[in-house]
This record gives structure tokens, C-alpha cells and sequence, in this order.
């Protein structure tokens, strides 16, 4: 919102005070100020000059050479206008006058001709749309005046306030909002704008009523005929005063009313008395299904949720949002209904959500407006359009329907209260000048303070005595308070654990075994999940999502991390990722309950060239995570019953914990890789926080080292290729756990010598006693043991 | 005899000097001084020698010896540091190199900026007995809007533009969600902090991100004022920053507070001047925050006339962005391993 100075400066007088002053105490007390904006600065080096010569350019057809006198000198520019003449009085906008950042006027040398300013249009100068020619002033300007001077109201200095640092002050969508702010801030009185005794004035000719249907929704309305209105161009004044609040001047009334919305807040609207029926207004919910045309040409069918302004027709407004184009305003307007009105916010919040019309007009009427605004917004309007339209005149009183009447406020607490609250000495005679400078009313009783809060105030802003506290701190200045450490118990907080869990994961990731941690978006689309093979629609969907590929919650990190592969691989040739992070499950999904909110880490190894299967690098991160986060009861395992369909079926394991399925790890399946395009290998983990955190973990305790020899024993054995060689080390290690220290396997052979379809893995066997040297019949019994083992379960040695 | 012990001892000396090879070497050894070599022989002739030269000549031929060995362990001295260098020469690599054939370092790992943030922040509140809750990102309307006294068609919602599940559930749009839940919880006095990610519908630009991350504190205990909340915020960030940071505070409003604060500190780039960091305004806004308001404590089932605190929260996003001057909010959850290396 735009908070126009020259406007403020008429309730409150600020000369003396900088711009820069008012927009940094306003923030510091009141609202958020975002940017100062000069308007039309450089009116201070355009000067009323005359024409003393025209002479066509001798070069240029369409340009005209100009002789003019500023008052203190004479010179001459080159024109491309053609509507003027000798004796004109004219705007000069002289060498080195900025109209903006990228427009500074600079002598130049127009075809051939050195120029020595510019000669300004009502549209250059932002006066009117009139481009035809240049601007000619009336003959008896006095010349080497500024334009400042000539156009004083157009010169002004305005500031904008951050919306958001309002929603919760109703009274601050006006200039006298906040001009009432800073005469508090800056300890001065602030004068009403509006003559109220121009109401004694009003006689009832003619007979009007107003009826409201449903108070709740409307607690009031106040109208007002006028006859003999002259629509026409709004004076000077005004038009600089509506441009300068950011709207576009339109004609008299309209600026007018959107004038008065800006000064006092209320917004107002007049209609067409002519384009009514009936001398009545009715203010009612709408019929289902009813049409009204806004004021902007759309056509709106209305439900019953809708509050409409009537005639004894149809409807003619929308209320609080936007007037009927059927009893707009227009050239051949004469008389007018002016409205202010108070609507419920609720219904009008959501009436212009619906049609989507977050007009002026309905964003403040959301905010609770104070219904006293009403009556006071029609006078203000009255003696604005007498002074414009003189000839105008009222033939009804003030036809005022006020069936809720607004209760002010009143807030009992003490000084001793604020004072605790905000943590500051403030004097009770301080406290009483603030409350007092902000119109609150207060009654001293001997415990306590009875603060009656003004009307503007009361709608919902002000109820409570912190409130009061809030009021009292920000004008006292939250910067004077001093910090204080406070007094509290230094308990050790409570140790989140899962949260710990987490961080040591990433950590052994990041720090072990290199991996990059990625944050991916809580969402999926259903591309993925369609190339991905796993489309089930099972995810729970958003109601508004941004876009298709992100319109559901994600049942998995895998989809993203792939996504995130996909890209990486153009610009990297080999890369380890991971994401910790959360996924919904939720199988009943019409229900309200909460989804399970599951933890995964999930991640993916990239390599263009693999000399080994990545598969193994993926294992190795997972053994040593294992490992390290002291998980016992750990089981890898190669034969899997569900696993998922983007997994290679011959290069995949899954682990549980405790029995219970914890994760798989996988290279990705080559239909996968294809569909997404990814030209290299992928090996993919993705493991289950929570069954993780929840598996038994323990830390080692120390194992006496191997005092007596320890004897290595090494055979091979023949397998069937696709036999697992870690079953035979496990069937090695049965033949003898007391003296068995280590089973590995050294290396394995296909090729000669082994028939198609089988392998030969040479193991290599430790054995060792803790408790004395092995004899050479020992030795002898165990490697026997080791042998009998494995051909009874019918395996060959070579 | 004489003559034969000096020829034996400058021939043997020329054959040391000229040998190339410890294996030379040792052929000269095995000439001279080996079971049959030339000097052997003579020693042990000295048996057939009269008596009155032998003296003369063992004691001479002994010296010889000894003067052979001298130099044959001299000269294998000098061989074998050859050798050494040979050795050296040929292991030669070019360590401007980091793995072979390339220049490129092997990636480390690296935790996302966010999360080197998030946990230092962590790290801090909790030196300062704050107890570090978490709360569910998909979230009911009463614990994102209601119990935080934002009641439904509150103009305030509109600040906070919301994604819905088909459920009828929401994205939590700020960490003060967890607040009440670790009300709930937990019974004053107490210190939480909840830090998170969370969602606003809003299409995403340079500056403008649906999913972000912020911390949330909140203190409740008997008579916290203003003042304490001052000095709380400015002890965080002096944690966060290392070091002294002015502040400043002005209203601002926040449905769950009263009165509600905005908490700037001065632009560490300009020291307050202004620049493009801090937008000329000299002031960085960082944070807000407030006295909890009576409403949330009771929601909390908290007795407002007992206990009051105040509560703040933060964007994480934002302070990462101005510590390593990132100018776009999107690359934090793009994925982008050229982004994520440089942290």
C-alpha cells in the first residue's frame, strides 16, 4: 500500500521531519515501510518558459527549432511537436533533468542542431495521456517558475508499506490510520479531516430506506442520494492525490470515493440512481445460481454464501467486493447512491477468494473494519463532492441501518503487568502518555487500569492486556529495552535420539565412506513412478499441487535420487549421493488420520567405467554402516521375495535387522536404465531408518588376542557356478566352531580344467586353540572334519 | 715375494677403483682375497718361507689384506649408494598429480549446507538447555493454524499459502507446528527447539522456494519478559556468528504471538551502510519472534496467569544463502552435485 505524504501531511504536520525519519520510525513502532518513492522530483528543473521563435529544422521535417525564454535566459531546443507557437507558455525540461534511471535530459546535437532541453507532453510529465503535442499552459503563467510550483500537488513523497505488517490493523489501511500513528510516535496532535457539521446540512426530500436481511453478515449500512452530479474530469488535486496512492484517476466520483477509502479506510462505492428500481436498497445473501456482471465486464454466478447489495430487483454489487455494471456511474450519470457499508470478513474473505477478486475494497474489508467508519466516510464524500461539483446536492439524510452496534473494548490490567511483560522500567506516566497519544481512554483505579480501546481498534486487534503490553512496547521502542539473561533452572536438556541416530548416519556416510548428501522435494509425479515401474496410485495425493510431476507425496526417496543421477551423469563422470529424509505411507487414504511418516536413507553410486560391479562398492557402504552403527543381528542376503522392480534380479541383496527386512541394495536394472536414459552403472541402497534405530546395537567388548599358532589349512572346492561361495564358507565353519578362526576365500576359477557350469573357489582356513598349540593329530582331525563336511554335502575338492 | 705383494696390491686397487658393479666388486674380492684368490695363496705359502722373512712378510702381506678389504667396502659403499639413486630416479612420480592420470581429486563426501547449518544450530540451542523436537511434516490443520491461533478464514493464512492432502490434512508451513505438540508433552519449565522442513504453495523463483527450512525456539517459564527474549536471540547469534552482532527489533505480527517481533541484525557486508546484500537497508531481517500468546499456551494446556515464555523461529535457507552468498534458493534442493561439492 502506498502512504502518500502530502496526504498525511494534511491530518499531521510533518514538515519538519525527513521522509527517511518517518519511513525508519514507522518501522521501528508501527509497520514495515519498504521503499520511499519521490514522485515527479524532476518537476524541480522543468521551467515555465515562452516561445519566442518557430522555425522549421533544416534537416529534419517533423521537427520544429524553438527559441524560448526561461525567465533567465533564453535558448533553443529542437521539437518534435508541431502545436505550438509563438507567445506559447510551454514546460522546459532543462539540461540534466532526470525523469528516471534510464532518462536524464543532456544537450545533444539533433540532426545537426544542438538542443538544449526538451519541451514535455501532459503524458512525459505524467499528467494525463495526452501525447499530441506538448503541453501549453495557460497565458498568464508567469515564466521561471519550477513546475514543482505550478503542479504542487503532483510533487509528493510517498512510502510503501510491507501488506503483511498490517493484516492485523485494520485501521492502518488508511493514511489516517497511520497518521495517527505518527503523531504518537512523534508526540504531536493529529486533526480529523472530516467536517462532520456539513451533516446538519442534509435535508430528507426524498424517501430512501435500507434493509438488511441478515445483521450478522451486514451490520451496517449507511446511503446517501445526491442529485445534480456533473460526471467529469476530478481537478488537479485530486488526480495527483489518486496517481499518488497507485490508482488511475477515473472521473470525479469515482475518485472521490477512491480518495476517501485511502484517507479514512472505508471503502465506498456509488451507484447509478437512475439504474435502480425502486427507492430501496436490500442487503441479502444471494440466491444460488444468481448472475451478476462486476464492474470489470465478468459475468459471476452466485451462491448463497454471497452477500449481494439489491434494488428491488436484482442485485447490483457484490458486497464488499465489486460493484454491478449495470448500475455503474457514467458520463450521463446525475444522480448517484453513495455507499459505506460494514460486511462480515469471514463471507467477504471467502466471496472474493471464490471469484477471485481481491479487490481494494475486499482486502479491507477482510481485515475487521471498525463499523463506525460508515457514516463518517459518506460526510467526508459529501463535502468533497460539494466542493468539486458545487451544484450537487444531498435529497435524503444520511439513510443509516445499524443494527450491530460495534462495543468498544475495555481492558482492565495493571502497570506492574506491562512492565513484567515487556521487562523495561516504564514509568506509569510514560505508559498513560503513550495509551492516551494512541486514543485509548484510561481510568486510573487504585490496582488497576480500565483502558477503554477507540472503535478502529476494538473489531478484534485489541482484547486482551497484552495487547495493551504491545501497544506500550512498541512506541516505547523495543530497542530501549535492555536484554536480561533470564533466571532459569540449567538443566541438561533431554537428548533427542532418533535425531542423533540420524546426524551419526550421515555423518558415517559423508565422512567414511564419501558420500554426498542431496535434499530432494517431499514430492513425485507419476512419470517416475510410471518408468520406475511401481505406478500403484498409492500415494496420497496433494489437492493443490504446483505441477504433474510433483502433485503427490513421495512412498519412497529412490524415485528422486534417480532423478537426481539422471542429471548428475551429464556433468560428472562418476559420483556417490544419498538423501536422508522422509516418506508417507498411508494405506487408508480417505481418512483424516496423520500418514506414517517413515525415515529412509537412500542413495545411488554412479560410475561411467566399472572395472569391478558396482554392486560391491554399494555392499561395502552398507557392511561398514552396518558396522558402525554397532547393529548386531545384522543378516545380508541375496535370495529376496519382494523386490522392486527397478533392481537388477542378479546383483541384489536385502538386509535385515533383528528379522526384520531393514533395506535393500541393488544395481539398477538395466530396462530401468534405458528408460531413464542413464549411460553408466548404478548401484542404489535404500534402508529403513527407523527399523535401523530400532535393531539391537551394542558395542564390542574386547576378545583376547591368539596367544597359540594359528594354522592355515587351504583347499578348493568345486561349486556349481551359481552356487553362493558364502554358503560354503558357513558349511566350512560348521565342521568345527571351537577351533575355526577365520574362513575366506582366496580366489576363484573358471575355465580349464573346470567343466562348464562349475567353479573352483580356493578357501583358505585358520585354525587355532585359545588355550594351547594345536597338535599335528589335531591338525590333522580338523582339516579331515573340514573335508568330510563338504563332500557330504556333496561337494568336490580339487 | 716382495715385488709380487706390491703388484697384487696396485693391481687389486686399479680393479676396485674401475669396478662398475657391486658384482665387479666382488669378482675382484674373489681374485685377491677368496678361498684361492691370489693374496690367500701367498698368506698361506708363508709356512715354506725361512723363518727370518716370514715375519716381515706375513706382517706385510696382513697389511695389504687389510688395506684391500678398506677399499673393496669403500668402493661397495659408493656402488650401492648408485644404486640407491637409480632406485629413486626410477620411482619417480609427478606429484601434480592426485590419482592416476588426473588431476582431479577423488570427491569427498559432503553433508548438505543446509544440514552443517541446521546442526550447529542444533548444537547451540542445546548448550543452551534446549530440547530438540521434531513433528510430523504432513500436519493437521489444528496444529499448523488453529492451536496457534489462527482460526480457519484468519487473513493470516493467506501469508502462509498452504498445500493440502486429498485428506484434508496440510504441509506444516512453519516449524511452530511442534510447538504444541511439545506442549503437550512436556511441563513448563522448558526449552525446545525444533528445527525442519516445511512447504508454502508458491511457484518457485531465484528467490522463492515451495520446501524450505526453519528453526523454531520456545521458552516457557515463570515472569520471561521482552527483555529475556532479547538477550536469548542476540546470545544465538553471536553462536552462529562468532562474534558480537547489533541488533535491532520492531513490531511485527505473528497470530501465535503477542506482541509480535521482527529481530534485524546489521549487514555484516556493508556494517550497515547499505549494499546489494542487505538491499540498502543496512538491516538484515533474520528472524521472528514473540511472547507466546495466552490463546497457544492454553492450547497447550499451559495456565497463561502461571507461566508465559516466548517463542522465535527462523529461515534456514535464508542465513545459508548469506553465509556463502548463494543467489538462488533453488539449488538447494536441486541435486546438483557441482553445488552440493562446493560446501
Amino acid at each position: 500500500m502506498w502512504l502518500s505524504l502530502n496526504i498525511i501531511s494534511k491530518i499531521v504536520d510533518i514538515h519538519d521531519i525527513s521522509p527517511e525519519e518517518i519511513a525508519l520510525r514507522l518501522t521501528m513502532s508501527t509497520a514495515e515501510i519498504e521503499t520511499i518513492d519521490r514522485l515527479n522530483e524532476h518537476f524541480r528543473s522543468i521551467v515555465t518558459s515562452r516561445v519566442l521563435d518557430v522555425q522549421p529544422h533544416p534537416n529534419a521535417e517533423k521537427l520544429t527549432l524553438v527559441d524560448l525564454d526561461t525567465g533567465s535566459k533564453k535558448i533553443k531546443v529542437v521539437c518534435g511537436a508541431t502545436n505550438h507557437k509563438k507567445g506559447d507558455i510551454v514546460a522546459l525540461a532543462q539540461v540534466g533533468t532526470n525523469f528516471s534511471d534510464d532518462f536524464t535530459v543532456r544537450k545533444a546535437k539533433i540532426r545537426g542542431i544542438e538542443s538544449n532541453g526538451m519541451l514535455c507532453s501532459e503524458r512525459e510529465l505524467g499528467l494525463s495521456d495526452d501525447h499530441s503535442g506538448i503541453m501549453i499552459l495557460p497565458e498568464d503563467t508567469a515564466i521561471g517558475h519550477p513546475l514543482s510550483e505550478v503542479f504542487p500537488n503532483w510533487v509528493d513523497t510517498r512510502l510503501e508499506i510491507d501488506n503483511k505488517s498490517i493484516t492485523h490493523r485494520p485501521d492502518l489501511w488508511s493514511h489516517l490510520g497511520f497518521a495517527r500513528e505518527i503523531a504518537a510516535i512523534f508526540s504531536r496532535k493529529y486533526s480529523d479531516p472530516v467536517n462532520y457539521s456539513i451533516e446538519k446540512t442534509l435535508k430528507g426530500k426524498e424517501d430512501f430506506i435500507v434493509t438488511i436481511a441478515k445483521p450478522d453478515q451486514a451490520p451496517r449500512y449507511c446511503g446517501l442520494w445526491v442529485k445534480n452530479i456533473t460526471i467529469d474530469d476530478s481537478p488537479d488535486w485530486l488526480k495527483a492525490a489518486v496517481t499518488s496512492i497507485g490508482m488511475r484517476p477515473i472521473n470525479n466520483i469515482v475518485d472521490i470515493t477512491n480518495y476517501v477509502m485511502a484517507e479514512i479506510g472505508e471503502p465506498m462505492h456509488a451507484f447509478d440512481r437512475n439504474k435502480l428500481e425502486g427507492n430501496e436498497i436490500i442487503v441479502r445473501m444471494a440466491n444460488d445460481g444468481e448472475s451478476l456482471r462486476t464492474l470489470d465486464g465478468e459475468l459471476h454466478t452466485l451462491c448463497k454464501d454471497d452477500i449481494v447489495i439489491a434494488d428491488r430487483g436484482s442485485a447490483i454489487a457484490l458486497a464488499g467486493v465489486m460493484g454491478g455494471g449495470d448500475s455503474e456511474i457514467d458520463d450521463g450519470t446525475s444522480e448517484i447512491i453513495l455507499e459505506a457499508a460494514n460486511f462480515n470478513p469471514v463471507t467477504i474473505r471467502r466471496t472474493a477468494g471464490r471469484y477471485t477478486l481481491r479487490t481494494e475494497a475486499a482486502i479491507r474489508f477482510e481485515k475487521y473494519l471498525d463499523p463506525e467508519l460508515c457514516r463518517t466516510a459518506i460526510i467526508r464524500c459529501y463535502e468533497f463532492i460539494k466542493q468539486v461539483i458545487p451544484d450537487a446536492e444531498a435529497v435524503t439524510n444520511i439513510v443509516d441501518t445499524y443494527p450491530k452496534k460495534l462495543k468498544k473494548n475495555t481492558i482492565i490490567t495493571n502497570t506492574d503487568f506491562i512492565r513484567r511483560k515487556l521487562g523495561a522500567p516504564v514509568g506509569d506516566k510514560r505508559i498513560e502518555e503513550i495509551l492516551t497519544a494512541l486514543d485509548f481512554k484510561v481510568d486510573k483505579e487504585k490496582d488497576s487500569w480500565r483502558i477503554e480501546v477507540p472503535t478502529y481498534r476494538s473489531t478484534r486487534d485489541v482484547s486482551i492486556p497484552d495487547d495493551i503490553v504491545e501497544e506500550v512496547g512498541r512506541i516505547y521502542g523495543y530497542n530501549n529495552i535492555t536484554p536480561v539473561p533470564p533466571l532459569v533452572p540449567c538443566d541438561t536438556p533431554r537428548v533427542n535420539e532418533f535425531r542423533g541416530f540420524e546426524r551419526r548416519i550421515k555423518n558415517i556416510l559423508v565422512r567414511d565412506h564419501h558420500l554426498t548428501e542431496v535434499k530432494n522435494y517431499s514430492f513425485v509425479g507419476e512419470d517416475i513412478l510410471h518408468k520406475l515401474g511401481i505406478n500403484e496410485d498409492k500415494e496420497l495425493l496433494l489437492r493443490n499441487p504446483l505441477s504433474q510431476e510433483q502433485d503427490r507425496l513421495r512412498r519412497s526417496l529412490i524415485p528422486n535420487i534417480l532423478k537426481n543421477v539422471e542429471f548428475n551423469q551429464r556433468y560428472n563422470d562418476y559420483f556417490r549421493i544419498f538423501e536422508l529424509g522422509r516418506v508417507f505411507i498411508k494405506d487408508d487414504r480417505k481418512s483424516g488420520a496423520l500418514s506414517d511418516e517413515n525415515t529412509y536413507i537412500s542413495g545411488a553410486i554412479f560410475s561411467r567405467k566399472a572395472d569391478v560391479p558396482l554392486f560391491y562398492e554399494v555392499k561395502g557402504i552398507m557392511y561398514g554402516l552396518m558396522e558402525q552403527l554397532k547393529l548386531k543381528n545384522v543378516r545380508f542376503d541375496p535370495k529376496i521375495k519382494d523386490m522392486p522392480p527397478y533392481a537388477h534380479p542378479g546383483r541384489c541383496m536385502q538386509f535385515s535387522i533383528d528379522k526384520r527386512v531393514a533395506g535393500f541394495m541393488f544395481d539398477l536394472h538395466p530396462s530401468t536404465m534405458k528408460i531413464l536414459d542413464i549411460r553408466g552403472n548404478v548401484s542404489i541402497f535404500d534402508a529403513h531408518v527407523n527399523i535401523l534405530y530400532e535393531g539391537k546395537r551394542q558395542d564390542n567388548m574386547f576378545i583376547e588376542l591368539q596367544k597359540f599358532p594359528a594354522v592355515p589349512f587351504e583347499i578348493s572346492v568345486i561349486a556349481d557356478k551359481y552356487f553362493y561361495v558364502d554358503d560354503i564358507c558357513r558349511l566350512i565353519e560348521k565342521s568345527s566352531r571351537d577351533y575355526i578362526r577365520s574362513v575366506d576365500v582366496i580366489s576363484i576359477y573358471e575355465g580349464e580344467q573346470i567343466p562348464e557350469g562349475l567353479k573352483s573357489v580356493s578357501v583358505k582356513i585358520v585354525f587355532a586353540a585359545e588355550d594351547r598349540t594345536l597338535t599335528h593329530d589335531e591338525i590333522d582331525k580338523l582339516q579331515k572334519g573340514v573335508i568330510d563336511t563338504l563332500n557330504k554335502n556333496g561337494f568336490r575338492l580339487r | 715375494m716382495e715385488d709380487k705383494l706390491n703388484k697384487i696390491k696396485s693391481d687389486a686397487l686399479q680393479l676396485i677403483e674401475d669396478a662398475k658393479s657391486v658384482d665387479d666388486l666382488e669378482e675382484v674380492r674373489i681374485r685377491f682375497l677368496g678361498r684361492k684368490g691370489e693374496l690367500t695363496m701367498i698368506l698361506r705359502s708363508l709356512g715354506e718361507i725361512s723363518a727370518d722373512r716370514r715375519a716381515a712378510l706375513g706382517k706385510r702381506s696382513n697389511e695389504i689384506k687389510k688395506e684391500l678389504e678398506t677399499a673393496l667396502e669403500g668402493r661397495r659403499e659408493e656402488l650401492s649408494d648408485f644404486k640407491l639413486d637409480k632406485l629413486i630416479k626410477d620411482e619417480w612420480i609427478d606429484v601434480t598429480l592426485n590419482a592416476e592420470g588426473t588431476t582431479k581429486f577423488p570427491p569427498r563426501g559432503h553433508l548438505h549446507p543446509i544440514s552443517q547449518v541446521q546442526y550447529e544450530i542444533e548444537d547451540l540451542f542445546t548448550s543452551m538447555g534446549f530440547e530438540v523436537l521434531d513433528g510430523p511434516e504432513v500436519e493437521t490443520d489444528y496444529y499448523n493454524f488453529e492451536a496457534l491461533n489462527i482460526p480457519e478464514h484468519h487473513p493470516a493464512r493467506d501469508i502462509q499459502d498452504t498445500f493440502w492432502t486429498e485428506d484434508g490434512n496440510l504441509l506444516r508451513t512453519h516449524t511452530s507446528a511442534i510447538q504444541i505438540r511439545g506442549m503437550e508433552k512436556m511441563k513448563p519449565p522448558f526449552r525446545i527447539a525444533a528445527p525442519g522442513r516445511v512447504f508454502r504453495y508458491e511457484a518457485i523463483d531465484a528467490s522463492h522456494e515451495h520446501t524450505f527450512y526453519q528453526i523454531e525456539g520456545m521458552m516457557v517459564d515463570r515472569d520471561i519478559s521482552v527483555s529475556h527474549l532479547i538477550y536469548i536471540m542476540k546470545e544465538i547469534l553471536k553462536g552462529i556468528f562468532k562474534r558480537e552482532v547489533e541488533v535491532r527489533l520492531r513490531p511485527s505480527y505473528y497470530p501465535f504471538v503477542e506482541p509480535g517481533l521482527d529481530l534485524d541484525f546489521k549487514c555484516m557486508i556493508c556494517g550497515g551502510k547499505g549494499c546489494k546484500v542487505c538491499k540498502n537497508v543496512g538491516w538484515i531481517e533474520f528472524l521472528g519472534c514473540g511472547m507466546v500468546h495466552p490463546n497457544v499456551l492454553r492450547y497447550g494446556n499451559i495456565d497463561p496467569d502461571e507461566w508465559n515464555g516466548f517463542a522465535f523461529g527462523l529461515g534456514l535457507n535464508r542465513l545459508v544463502m548469506m553465509m556463502y552468498e548463494i543467489n538462488d534458493i533453488r539449488h538447494f534442493l536441486s541435486g546438483d552435485v557441482r553445488f552440493l561439492y562446493q560446501f
